[in-house]
């Protein structure tokens, strides 16, 4: 029915079209938001509540969408601050101080019954747990999704150099822990 | 500065690996993700009402309180200022007016015809011995007058 983002945008903002423009809208962007968050929060359960709350933020918001990005990173921009949000807010509930952070989000990753992937992957997943925030939101965005820099930038509001400098050291950091972890295995 | 093709070169474990997603889903998820969604957010179209409500039922002690007072303002004050402030404000217009009549004959008058005006034989009050005692007999007693000679 809708051949661009363009047609999409213009129902969503239309009160008698909007309904049936944000259900296209929720088909066409739910599993890639949905993964997006995933590989933040990591737990099926909390991804689904976060995908939901992008979808919500998003039918509250997207009047004020002015079109200055493209709908795809203004989506995306939303779902990663959501993300943010709600960790952090788990964070607060369960006391967990700054610094042991990554295991919070290792035992996240241990008791969620969704994990298929095989061991190696487990250390893959844990390296990149281990990163910063930052750099584990740029290494998931620029290694899996293959998504552009400069669309990046969008999503996180950061430069592409410091996108590309944070993409280097995610990558050496993982790297290094990969070697470690396989020579022990 | 880390192009895809160099990561073999920068990060060789890591190249080695297979790009996969390593997390799954329960079983047609995402199917029933829009259902699930929807009904989400009918209740949020819902909530925005209900907080309207949350704030009128916060506010209805207050409310009632100054209904009372609305009430309590109409079926004593209203009574009172329909009678007596119409009396007050009359006589306070009346007073003022006769304030501002006094302040334009004075002004109006100069000291010469103010003097005249003193001066004029026909303001002297001439009364005679009889209507003297008469006075004195109706509005002084003797006792009064006892007093006032001998003092």
């Amino acid at each position: 029915m809708y051949n661009d983002d363009r047609g999409l945008i213009a129902d969503l903002k239309q009160e008698n079209k909007r309904d049936l423009a944000f259900h296209t809208l929720v088909n066409k962007y739910r599993e890639r938001l949905y993964w997006h968050i995933r590989k933040i929060v990591i737990n099926h359960e909390d991804a689904d509540d976060v995908l939901q709350n992008t979808f919500i933020k998003v039918w509250k918001s997207v009047g004020n969408f002015r079109g200055e990005s493209s709908l795809y990173t203004w989506l995306y921009r939303i779902a990663t601050n959501e993300s943010l949000t709600f960790i952090n807010s788990n964070k607060k509930r369960h006391f967990v101080p700054m610094n042991d952070v990554s295991e919070y989000m290792m035992n996240n990753l241990m008791s969620d019954p969704y994990f298929e992937g095989d061991k190696i992957q487990l250390k893959l997943q844990e390296a990149i747990l281990r990163l910063p925030e930052k750099q584990r939101l740029v290494f998931n965005m620029k290694y899996f999704d293959e998504m552009k820099y400069d669309d990046m930038s969008k999503v996180l509001d950061t430069s592409v150099g410091a996108l590309k400098a944070s993409f280097h050291h995610a990558v050496k950091k993982v790297e290094e822990y990969l070697k470690r972890e396989i020579n022990e295995m | 500065m880390v192009k895809m093709d160099d990561l073999k070169n920068i990060a060789p474990e890591l190249s080695k690996l297979k790009k996969e997603n390593p997390y799954g889903t329960p079983d047609n998820y995402f199917d029933n993700f829009s259902a699930r969604l929807q009904v989400k957010l009918e209740a949020e179209k819902r909530t925005i009402p209900e907080k309207q409500n949350r704030i009128i039922r916060i506010l209805k002690p207050a409310l009632g309180l100054a209904a009372s007072f609305a009430l309590i303002f109409m079926l004593v004050y209203w009574p009172l200022k329909s009678f007596m402030p119409n009396n007050v404000a009359s006589n306070t217009e009346e007073l003022e007016m006769n304030e501002l009549d006094y302040l334009s004959i004075v002004e109006g008058i100069d000291e010469n015809s103010f003097y005249a005006l003193l001066d004029e034989p026909s303001n002297s009050v001439e009364f005679s011995d009889e209507d003297l005692i008469s006075y004195v007999n109706t509005n002084v007693s003797e006792y009064e007058i006892y007093l006032a000679t001998h003092y």
